[in-house]
């Protein structure tokens, strides 16, 4: 790696503002010196607080743009598929391939059997899926993409049928201002939404907050800044909640005067939570069978919310991730009306926590997710309909394979992939591998060897974002724009996502004035079409020598401030104009796995299905700290701090004669993978967790070595389309090495 | 004058953004050497278990342990500022000799993967401060759990405490860093927040 000498003066080095790394919540600020056209170390935001600071990930970018595995030319695959076998080509080669596999593969099949599969896996506006390879192919004619919000589609579906809009969220420095913050499956601490939560926690406990984690894991959130954890079964939480809501009922802790005068539905939730609807009621003794959490901390738990005011219950996403786990966003959102904390300073709306500034997505296109008439807004959370189209992203694998003939809209033959891991991110790894063996063309564009880029036929090699302009915006909580400077030229060979698509562009016979702009040209415009970002920024030039632009607040952002203030003449925007705890237009979906009020359903391979006889323990897929999600996982400065293991309580691990360090196996009938294990106490037993990312590492025999969580994962939606990565069943059993070499 | 550290264990999540800005800004190569290491201490059990977080570097002792033990007088420290330092080019490496490392007590002495390895360790970041600049770790640290400075000036700000999980004091050496302990809670006794 190039090196900075010891004693070296300063003055030889240019410093360029830059940021943002990759799929991450936290948009963070570095400034990287260069000297002679190499960047030789990083330094983070050190102006006036709050810090845009970068965190350990961030910090080991200068790694990832030089690492020795860094693709550096175009490759053509030579043996047979996801072997991993390649030779180089050059560009031309490489793109007159695709374009003409394109051409084909529309003529023959039609553009709807391409697919492309585009995340989130690098920070930028103009670098991204749809302003590169979703831009390109829809004007070649079109191509299918998968459906589905992997991180959060639960959330925004409670959000839209609770609130009717996405916009729930206060700033992040409004916790200082709580009494009581409840961080329900959340960890702050390792995965970054928001770069400084971590930070306004720190100053909520010193401001006196009282802090309490639920998680089925004791996570280093859970270990720095609760003052209680209390453990949960994955899938679970919404039979806790819905008992929290008994508990407020029945000693009439809840705030009838709110959902008098805010909400619609409430005597309907009522009747389900007390048993009058089905008879039975949701007590804590009910929710504890359930969940594992002891009955008298459920009340403990619902008196506390109920009584602190204000209190922020902040609802991670992976409780949502599970079976049935929009009911969850749905049933937080409940609480926070029950306890009359939304839309008042220190407390919070309990959903989807996109703040009014700053949010992810700009102005122009917030206004399709918000609002509009009866039909477009069953349209949005009419998923079976989103799916005529195109596969639910969880069951993209089994479309592959079953197409039309399976029931699913379309027959897709070749697979353009960017931004993106699918085969090690998506669930039923060894499903995938069969999917993908399936295609006639896969073209990926990458930085790595990933377990995707290894299925190719051609592997395009792409800047990192020290090589391109881009500006970001974070996606929640934060109130800046970042102006990611080209910090060096790119190296060796490769070029950006952007180029790529322009060069193609000229082989398929598209003229489209977009790529003929420069690139810097382009982040412009990008910028300019948000339509928030100019008249707050005004000085375009110095935005980009700075680096950041961070909007000046006199204070937290308040989700609904207004509309618990003055509601006459700011109703909510949902048809009603209140907040639907009762949704019309979710009774209208006719769906009873999607009922009209927030429900517990007790989910598939969760601790009560019968195939728990088989796989008795529950898998959950927690945030890695050195990793986001799969980026992170080849770094040599990250990937020896804290190696991947299986967490596996004491209990479960004494009864299988495991002890810490031993190589387990784990497995289900979707596959199997083999890692160490971790014997901890810091895990509920019955649960035990595999850290999402590990790059998929097959051995002859088929079998994982890395501790990929999604060889055992099920490729399956929930209902409204929530993500169930956190609803699988697995067994655990002691490694017995056989002397063979294939091990 | 002799500078030093600070350390709040209470607001550390464990999360080596202090050990990988370290070893990015001094360009110490991935391998078995960081100037900055982060310790996970677990005890107690379920469902009350008890964690922290110790991030140690060099204490840059007033009698420090590794000067006394070096044969070939590489290491001393600054009169400047008290910052205890290597000099690589008189160190034997670690195939000749590891004396250092078995005389300090919080492994700040470190040994890169090459072939005869010369010791490296912390050197609190000295030609920072004449720009200004505190150590990376120190402005890097996401909790700001990290401060540095003239030892005195640390004292007045922070107190006196030298006591932390995870860490065991050297009578002998004098270390120049004050901590902000985690608190122990006595194992089988619930923490309870009841009445807030």
């Amino acid at each position: 790696m190039p090196t900075a000498k010891a004693g070296q003066s300063m003055d030889e080095v240019k410093i360029v503002p830059t940021g943002g790394c990759y799929d991450c919540g936290g948009r963070c600020l570095h400034k990287v010196h260069v000297r002679d056209g190499v960047a030789i170390r990083v330094e983070t935001d050190d102006a006036e607080e709050p810090q845009l600071r970068s965190c350990a990930r961030g910090r080991a970018y200068r790694q990832q743009v030089y690492s020795p595995d860094r693709l550096r030319f175009p490759l053509k695959r030579t043996g047979p598929r996801g072997s991993g076998q390649f030779e180089r080509v050059s560009w031309e080669e490489a793109l007159d391939t695709v374009a003409s596999e394109l051409l084909r593969i529309k003529e023959t099949y039609g553009p709807k059997s391409i697919l492309v599969v585009t995340l989130s896996g690098s920070a930028g506006s103009l670098h991204t899926g749809p302003m590169t390879v979703c831009w390109l192919l829809s004007s070649f004619g079109g191509y299918t993409p998968f459906w589905g919000d992997a991180s959060a589609e639960g959330a925004i579906f409670a959000a839209r049928a609770t609130y009717g809009t996405l916009t729930n969220g206060n700033t992040r420095d409004d916790l200082v201002n709580s009494r009581l913050i409840l961080l329900w499956g959340v960890n702050p601490a390792t995965s970054i939404f928001s770069t400084n939560t971590r930070y306004y926690l720190l100053k909520a406990r010193e401001a006196g907050a009282r802090v309490v984690v639920i998680d089925p894991r004791y996570s280093d959130t859970a270990a720095t800044f609760a003052d209680r954890w209390i453990p949960a079964k994955p899938g679970t939480d919404t039979a806790v909640m819905a008992a929290m809501a008994y508990v407020m009922i029945t000693e009439n802790l809840h705030d009838q005067r709110f959902l008098d005068k805010y909400t619609l539905g409430f005597e309907k939730f009522k009747d389900y939570v007390m048993g009058i609807e089905d008879g039975v009621a949701k007590t804590p003794t009910w929710a504890e069978a359930k969940s594992g959490v002891p009955a008298d901390t459920i009340v403990w738990l619902a008196r506390q919310y109920a009584t602190n005011k204000p209190a922020a219950l902040i609802p991670g996403y992976a409780p949502g991730r599970t079976a049935y786990g929009e009911q969850y966003h749905r049933m937080a959102a409940v609480l926070a009306s029950m306890t009359g904390n939304v839309g008042i300073h220190g407390g919070g709306a309990a959903c989807f926590e996109r703040p009014l500034v700053g949010p992810m997505v700009p102005p122009p296109f917030s206004k399709l997710f918000e609002g509009g008439t009866y039909e477009a807004r069953l349209k949005q959370l009419d998923v079976p309909r989103r799916l005529r189209s195109r596969p639910h992203a969880m069951c993209l694998w089994d479309c592959i394979l079953k197409g039309t003939v399976g029931g699913y809209p379309i027959d897709l033959k070749m697979a353009y992939i960017a931004f993106a891991n699918p085969l090690n991110q998506f669930p039923n790894i060894n499903k995938g591998v069969e999917a993908l063996k399936k295609l006639e063309f896969i073209v990926v564009h990458e930085q790595f060897m990933t377990a995707t880029a290894r299925f190719a036929d051609i592997v395009l090699p792409v800047t990192t974002v020290w090589e391109r302009n881009d500006f970001s915006r974070p996606w929640t909580g934060g109130s800046y724009f970042l102006y990611m400077n080209k910090v060096i030229e790119p190296l060796l060979d490769v070029r950006s996502d952007r180029d790529i698509c322009r060069d193609l562009a000229s082989r398929l016979g598209i003229q489209d004035p977009f790529w003929d702009l420069p690139e810097e040209d382009a982040v412009r415009w990008v910028t300019e079409s948000m339509e928030d970002v100019m008249p707050e920024v005004v000085d375009y030039e110095r935005f980009k020598r700075d680096g950041v632009y961070k909007i000046k607040r006199p204070g937290p952002v308040i989700a609904f401030e207004k509309q618990i203030e003055d509601p006459d003449n700011n109703p909510f925007p949902t048809l009603s104009g209140k907040i639907e705890i009762y949704s019309q237009l979710v009774a209208d979906l006719n769906n009873p796995e999607i009922p009209p009020i927030p429900k517990h359903l007790d989910p598939w391979e969760g601790a009560e299905d019968p195939l728990s006889q088989k796989y008795p323990l529950q898998l959950l897929t927690h945030h890695h700290k050195t990793r986001a999600h799969s980026c992170f996982d080849n770094n040599l400065l990250l990937n020896d701090l804290e190696p991947q293991s299986l967490w596996i309580s004491t209990q479960d691990a004494q009864s299988r004669g495991i002890r810490n360090g031993d190589k387990v196996r784990v497995f289900n009938d979707r596959g199997e993978t083999i890692i160490q294990a971790k014997v901890t106490e810091r895990i509920i037993p019955g649960v035990v967790s595999l850290g999402e990312g590990a790059w998929y590492q097959p051995d002859k025999k088929g079998r994982d070595r890395a501790g990929s969580p999604n060889v055992l994962t099920r490729d399956h939606y929930s209902p409204a389309g929530a993500f169930p990565f956190n609803t699988s069943l697995v067994q655990v059993g002691k490694y017995v090495s056989d002397t063979s070499s294939l091990d | 004058m002799q500078m030093g550290f600070y350390f709040d264990q209470t607001r550390c999540t464990g999360c080596f953004t202090c050990t990988v800005a370290c070893k990015d800004w001094h360009d110490i190569p991935p391998g078995p050497a960081s100037w900055r290491r982060v310790q996970t201490i677990e005890r107690d059990k379920y469902p009350t278990p008890f964690v922290a977080f110790l991030a140690t570097s060099c204490y840059h002792c007033a009698q420090p342990a590794c000067m006394s033990a070096c044969p070939v007088n590489a290491i001393s420290k600054r009169g400047q500022d008290g910052i205890v330092v290597v000099d690589r080019e008189l160190c034997l490496g670690r195939d000749h000799c590891q004396l250092c490392s078995e005389a300090c007590p919080y492994d700040a002495p470190q040994f890169g993967a090459e072939e005869n390895g010369r010791m490296q360790m912390c050197n609190l970041c000295m030609e920072r401060w004449p720009e200004g600049k505190k150590p990376v770790c120190v402005a890097g640290c996401p909790t700001r759990a990290l401060d540095a400075g003239p030892i005195n000036e640390i004292r007045a700000k922070y107190g006196e405490v030298q006591e932390a999980v995870g860490f065991a004091y050297g009578e002998n050496l004098v270390l120049s860093v004050i901590f902000k302990p985690k608190l122990e809670v006595q194992p089988g006794k619930k923490k309870s927040i009841e009445g807030i």
